[in-house]
């Protein structure tokens, strides 16, 4: 280990020793109480949210739907310029909570079937009606027959569950909608994938995203996309998405869940695969799609034609690249994971993730499962700072342990991949900036390599002082969410803050 | 005075435009410096302290927030050791003078004894524990405004005297304004301007010091029309400290700035100095505006607006709007119930001679249903109804209330002159931006 001294060290290994340290309970894999991530509700509300001519009824105080509205409701207004989209509150108060809010429920849904007529109700549980026993069931199911749209009971109160659970939940619930697959609707989309794992809605516009990418992808391949499930779905491409070729995982943490239940219920073939970092990983993607959608050649094809557009740039990129050490930011555990591999296996280079939390060798189980059984095993630094109370993704202490760390490391042969609101005095690489997309696909794989290439270029020139202050100033630092613009302050609740900007945040909206 | 209207299939069902309790009540404490924040709730409810602390845009790192994260398990079997040991956690690592033991929904609902728990282990802590269970169906955020204010109490010391000519300022973050720090500093600033000392503000960057000598204030201004005025009567049952202007309506505007200073000159007899700044101020803004916005006039006149706002906004705003830019207010859309200026809207409708159709605690439905059925050439609202009324095709509509789209780098009032000249700015600006219609075919005219 180079350049960090040992006393602020953790634990510095490979993903598999950290992932077995965690298992056997050597090393603490709890979030400190000042560490907190969105609860159950939020991340389920944050899929329901991509469903389009859908009222999500929370049961319970104003407060937890008016923070999805503005969260995500109101984003996705910013980002698209798609409809207003109401969330309701039964609002409930303190009889309620002594007497139940059953009658509150009823009545909304009554309400809110004659008032906005959507094709579907979602009844989202909160921390205050789970608690205090409402019969969700049973309402739901005795009002079925009197409204038009369909429903939907989501027991998502925020002490039931883990962050992640959420997203789980709601997407192994919404294959329920789901319409069994039978000849005609299997002939009429065999030439069609979904992309699962999508969420929140509409995307921004203006900018080349990463679904967009993976869409051209699949439609320069000869096939098309039915949905892109829950990123603006409609519920009658949710109702025959079990007919599809297969099911591609946009990512693949947030996918399989969704991919799994469908697979089990309608035989849908699942194609989950890290996320498209890259060449490497774009390529194993494509391939897994095009087996089930029987176009092989043409995926071969498609291969050889995108990587020919790139192949300049990119291989020129390499160059610098390989043999490198690249120090990834590992707040999105799964993100810094997949950019860890496409370093990799595409750059040639030495992989090290900074700052990953040990509670996401919990959280991310599954996926890391299945990385590990790929090959993929990049090592991890973690420093005390992470695991300090007070929140570290807002710590100028993990700032002042990456700089230990880098002191002594040759900025010719370093990159860090991470915020340009962090500091160090080696070429960084912000693929989080909006500018710096797609980064999937081949074209992903050229916008990273020009972006390394242009930090490389422009190296010699020392970071701004003003942007330094800006983000650590005397005595404080790190600003709060009014910094962001109005696009992006209201992204924050699924995501780790830092600076008040998505710095590893999972950015698939 | 006003037409109250109704709608069906709202009784149960509410699309809110303002946040729980909760958000209402970490608001006022995140005003306060020197403390620290213990939540006792599911994790998701720190989004709502974040949001809190965002209010007064305040620096990560100078955020001291900690969240019992309750599971299922502490549902079933309370949560006490684990609130206990992260008191003591926060408490070493914080290092703040007073630890604020916030109870949501889930501790309140279970039962869990903050207050007992607090008074057990406060030999064991060095900050003072001030536990407040704010569980967000205790009300809307007005409510939790209202709870995190009257949890200030033990730390403002009772005075028999009182410094002459200063005051308290109090709410001033329950203001729609997007910078309403701006607003905070103009008051701030104009009565120091005529020698009335602001002893605390309650709360926006106030120390405890300064918490525990408001009670030396010799009056209150609330700066809200939507939250305060009940701590504002306690204060003066409390601390025998009376509670001012607040029947008028806040400077917004010329004549409401007129006589909003007049009312304080009158109240510290300060006439004089009041109607300088009057005259200055009057003079200033018409001058720019006759260099700058004489298309206001055309534009402006009889345009019948919808309002969208608080009570702290939308009150003061209905004159300046009718009388000073003869527009025409057809509809006052207030996000607040109102409860506590009731009698001042109905008397500023009343003086002006106008009947507008009026909402209260309007949700999103009701305000999508107001504009839609009423014939409105523009609307003062937020992003929000800036994509309601875009959905209806209405043409104008200025988006200058929280949450917005706007940038604004600098802190920009809408208290007073200047603050008149600010918002009149957006309006211009949105006003022509709405000009730049995408639906002319213009090569017809090439």
């Amino acid at each position: 280990m180079v350049g960090i001294a040992n006393e602020s060290v953790v634990f510095f290994g490979h993903l598999s020793e950290l992932y077995q340290l965690a298992k056997e309970g050597k090393i603490e894999t709890k979030l400190q109480g000042s560490h907190t991530r969105p609860c159950k509700f939020w991340t389920a509300m944050k899929i329901l949210s991509g469903i389009k001519n859908t009222i999500v009824i929370a049961h319970g105080p104003s407060g937890c739907a008016f923070g999805v509205k503005q969260a995500y409701k109101l984003t996705n207004c910013r980002n698209s310029g798609s409809p207003y989209e109401s969330i309701i509150t039964t609002n409930i108060d303190e009889k309620a909570i002594v007497y139940g809010g059953e009658k509150e429920l009823k009545g909304a849904i009554l309400e809110v079937d004659k008032k906005y007529k959507p094709d579907v109700i979602f009844v989202a549980t909160s921390c205050a009606t789970g608690i205090i026993g409402d019969y969700v069931d049973a309402i739901v199911n005795k009002i079925k027959p009197k409204i038009n749209a369909e429903i939907m009971a989501i027991h998502c109160e925020g002490f039931a569950g883990e962050y992640r659970s959420g997203f789980d939940l709601v997407f192994r619930q919404i294959v329920q909608l789901m319409d069994k697959p039978d000849s005609e609707s299997r002939s009429r989309l065999a030439n069609s994938v979904n992309i699962v794992g999508g969420k929140m809605g509409p995307e921004r516009t203006e900018i080349e995203t990463d679904v967009k990418e993976l869409r051209r992808l699949i439609e320069s391949m000869g096939a098309s996309v039915n949905a892109v499930i829950a990123g603006n779905c409609s519920l009658e491409e949710i109702k025959q998405a079990p007919s599809v070729a297969v099911n591609c995982t946009l990512c693949l943490d947030l996918g399989y869940a969704i991919g799994r239940e469908m697979l089990d219920q309608f035989n849908t073939p699942l194609n989950s695969t890290i996320l498209p970092y890259g060449i490497s990983a774009t390529e194993r993607w494509l391939r897994e799609a095009a087996k089930h959608l029987h176009l092989e050649n043409e995926a071969e094809e498609l291969i050889k034609r995108e990587y020919g557009a790139i192949r300049i740039e990119f291989e020129e990129a390499k160059k610098y690249l390989a043999g490198k050490l690249a120090i990834v930011e590992g707040h999105d555990a799964i993100k810094s994971l997949s950019i860890a591999h496409m370093l990799e296996r595409d750059f040639g280079m030495r992989a090290v993730i900074y700052n990953f939390h040990p509670w996401s060798t919990q959280a991310r189980e599954t996926s890391i499962d299945y990385l590990l059984e790929t090959g993929l095993d990049p090592e991890i630094l973690i420093t005390k700072g992470t695991l300090a109370f007070g929140k570290y993704e807002a710590m100028v202490q993990t700032e002042n342990e990456l700089m230990e760390y880098l002191g002594d490391l040759n900025p010719e042969t370093t990159v860090y991949f991470g915020s340009s609101m962090s500091f160090p005095n080696i070429p960084v690489v912000d693929l989080n900036a909006i500018l710096n997309r797609p980064r999937f696909g081949y074209r992903g794989a050229l916008k990273v390599a020009k972006c390394i290439c242009t930090a490389l270029e422009y190296s010699f020139r020392p970071r701004s002082w003003v942007t330094k202050k800006m983000v650590f100033p005397e005595n404080s630092g790190l600003c709060s969410a009014q910094s962001l613009t109005p696009k992006l302050a209201q992204d924050l609740p699924d995501c780790t803050v830092y600076a008040g900007r998505e710095r590893g945040k999972c950015m698939m909206s | 005075m006003y037409d109250e209207l109704k709608f069906d299939n709202c009784n149960h069902s509410k699309d809110p435009m303002v946040g729980c309790a909760l958000e209402g009540a970490t608001g006022v404490l995140a005003g306060i410096k020197d403390i620290s924040i213990v939540i006792h709730s599911p994790q998701g409810c720190s989004s709502t302290v974040s949001a809190a602390y965002d209010v007064h845009e305040i620096d990560f790192t100078k955020r001291k927030v900690a969240c019992t994260r309750l599971f299922e398990t502490d549902v079933v079997m309370g949560a006490s050791s684990k609130l206990k040991n992260l008191i003591k956690e926060a408490d070493s690592k914080f290092k703040t003078r007073a630890i604020f033991v916030v109870g949501t929904c889930a501790a309140d609902i279970i039962g869990e004894d903050i207050e007992g728990l607090c008074r057990n282990i406060q030999p064991q802590i060095n900050a003072k524990l001030i536990p407040l269970m704010a569980g967000g169906f205790r009300g809307n955020l007005y409510d939790g405004i209202e709870l995190g204010l009257n949890a200030l109490f033990p730390f403002i010391r009772r005075q028999e005297e009182k410094i002459p000519d200063s005051v308290n300022l109090i709410a001033p973050q329950a203001n729609l304004n997007p910078t309403w720090w701006a607003d905070l500093k103009w008051v701030r600033e104009t009565l120091e301007k005529i020698g009335i000392k602001v002893q605390a503000v309650l709360p926006h960057d106030t120390s405890l010091e300064e918490l525990d000598n408001a009670g030396l204030a010799s009056a209150n201004i609330l700066l809200s029309h939507d939250a305060g005025y009940k701590f504002g009567l306690k204060m003066q049952e409390v601390h025998d400290i009376p509670l001012i202007l607040s029947d008028i309506p806040l400077p917004i505007g010329l004549k409401n700035t007129a006589r909003w200073l007049r009312a304080v000159g009158n109240y510290f007899g300060v006439e004089e100095k009041v109607e300088a700044i009057i005259k200055d101020g009057e003079d200033m803004a018409i001058d720019v505006l006759r260099r700058r916005g004489l298309m206001m006039i055309p534009r402006y006149r009889n345009c019948r607006v919808a309002v969208s706002a608080d009570a702290t906004m939308g009150i003061g705003l209905t004159r300046m709007l009718f009388e000073e830019l003869e527009m025409i207010p057809e509809l006052l859309l207030f996000r607040s119930p109102v409860s506590d200026s009731q009698l001042l809207l109905e008397n500023e409708l009343i003086d002006m001679g106008i009947s507008p159709k009026v909402v209260f605690s309007a949700d999103g439905y009701q305000i999508k249903q107001s504009l839609s059925e009423n014939c409105v050439d523009a609307v003062f609202g937020s992003s929000w109804e800036y994509y309601l009324a875009e959905e209806l095709g209405i043409k104008f509509v200025f988006d200058v209330f929280n949450p917005t789209n706007r940038q604004n780098y600098l802190n920009r009032a809408y208290f007073g002159y200047e603050g008149m000249l600010n918002f009149l700015e957006n309006v211009a600006n949105d006003w022509e931006m709405a000009l730049r219609s995408k639906h002319i075919n213009w090569e017809e005219y090439s």
